[in-house]
């Protein structure tokens, strides 16, 4: 019952702080929805029990990835905030992705195997816990999509600079 | 009602939707983008919630690599942002139009 | 699940404490507004100008460092607990991530980027 309770509010507020995301014409009013979402976000992994990557969650996308978004909104005081302005333009834009939701969603509904899906906590063998199991698979099975994740943070590195740099 | 496989994968679509016509509908270069973290986030849920499902890490594992790609994502992302800003004094996606045939 | 009763308790007893503050504040406080008092404080200096200008490029630059860098940090931490598990084999891995970055770092070195000029 607790369980359900909680998924139900943290749902909740995960998709009405997207649509804040959406529908908020001040960039900064759409980062600071968007905040709640990675903290909703951050809950449901909590309840399907990855709780390293709640805790990442917050360290990285609130903490360090919207605090970047927030940087440039400052940078560029933009004054075009807003909608793009053909109505036609926006109902197709809308339609397409409610098709796409209702694509998933049939799928979903339609397979019977997601019905019984149970949702519980993951077996851990004695004195494991999530973060020293996590560790044990990422740096034996995934080792080299884990050299290669610092091969990109190098490259957007120093892309980014180059970049933004003015000379 | 017990809490299944589908609950979650439900979210991540309604997110994902959502996500998808922030990009679709918004003129803000900034906003589109946050909306396409949206979309990311919305992967995640699906990578947690399957990783829970079939009791595997893997999944967990790869929702990190998903945050790296979207830190590296939102650096150069940005940064192409603000090149674009100091070039073309405009972030409005609509008056971007210079490659319209 | 249950474990994290205590946390959505002491959330929800946080957030209702800062509510409550607020709330009862608005009540009994004296509500008395003039042009003085409700003027830009700034030291006890007339503002300069709009807090909104816009910010130097260079606090982006640091900001995506600090992503960057983050992100290299969230490895570390299940290196450092399963440190025990993985032995030598994982501190050569973590050393081979730490070397291609520290490229990154050395390149923004040279280039000034971590300057404030």
């Amino acid at each position: 019952m607790m369980a359900q309770v909680a998924f139900y509010i943290l749902a909740v507020l995960a998709v009405v702080s997207a649509l804040g995301v959406i529908t908020r014409e001040n960039p900064v009013h759409s980062a600071l929805w968007m905040l709640l979402t990675f903290f909703s976000v951050a809950g449901i992994f909590v309840q399907l029990g990855a709780e390293f990557v709640a805790a990442i969650q917050v360290l990285v996308y609130a903490g360090a990835i919207l605090v970047l978004y927030l940087f440039v909104v400052m940078l560029l005081n933009p004054r075009a905030g807003g909608f793009i302005r053909m109505p036609a333009k926006y109902i197709i834009g809308s339609a397409v992705s409610i098709v796409v939701f209702f694509q998933i969603a049939i799928t979903v509904w339609s397979s019977g195997i997601f019905k019984n899906g149970t949702i519980g906590p993951l077996p851990y063998a004695e004195g494991m816990n999530n973060v020293r199991a996590y560790g044990n698979v990422l740096f034996t099975k995934y080792l080299v999509p884990f050299e290669i994740a610092s091969l990109l943070l190098l490259v957007a590195m120093i892309g980014a600079i180059v970049i933004a740099r003015k000379d | 009602m017990e809490l299944t496989l589908a609950h979650y994968l439900i979210l991540s679509a309604v997110i994902f939707a959502l996500g998808m016509t922030g990009v679709l509908i918004r003129k803000n270069l900034i906003v589109m983008f946050m909306s396409l973290e949206l979309m990311l986030n919305a992967v995640n849920i699906n990578l947690a919630a399957f990783s829970n499902y079939l009791q595997d890490m893997t999944g967990q594992i790869f929702i990190v690599f998903v945050m790296a790609v979207a830190a590296a994502e939102a650096a150069v992302g940005l940064a192409l942002i603000i090149s674009l800003f100091r070039n073309k004094q405009t972030i409005n996606a609509e008056e971007l139009n210079i490659m319209r045939g | 699940m249950n474990e994290y009763l205590p946390v959505a308790i002491l959330m929800l007893i946080a957030g209702a404490v800062g509510a409550i503050m607020m709330f009862v504040g608005g009540l009994i406080r004296p509500k008395k507004y003039d042009k003085v008092k409700s003027s830009v404080y700034e030291c006890g200096m007339p503002e300069f100008s709009d807090a909104r200008k816009r910010y130097n490029v260079r606090f982006y630059i640091v900001a995506l460092l600090f992503v960057l860098f983050d992100v290299e940090i969230v490895f570390l931490y299940p290196w450092a607990v399963a440190f025990g598990d993985i032995g030598l084999y994982g501190l050569v891995a973590m050393f081979l991530f730490l070397i291609i970055l520290v490229i990154g770092f050395l390149y923004e070195w040279k280039k000034g980027a971590l300057e404030w000029v």
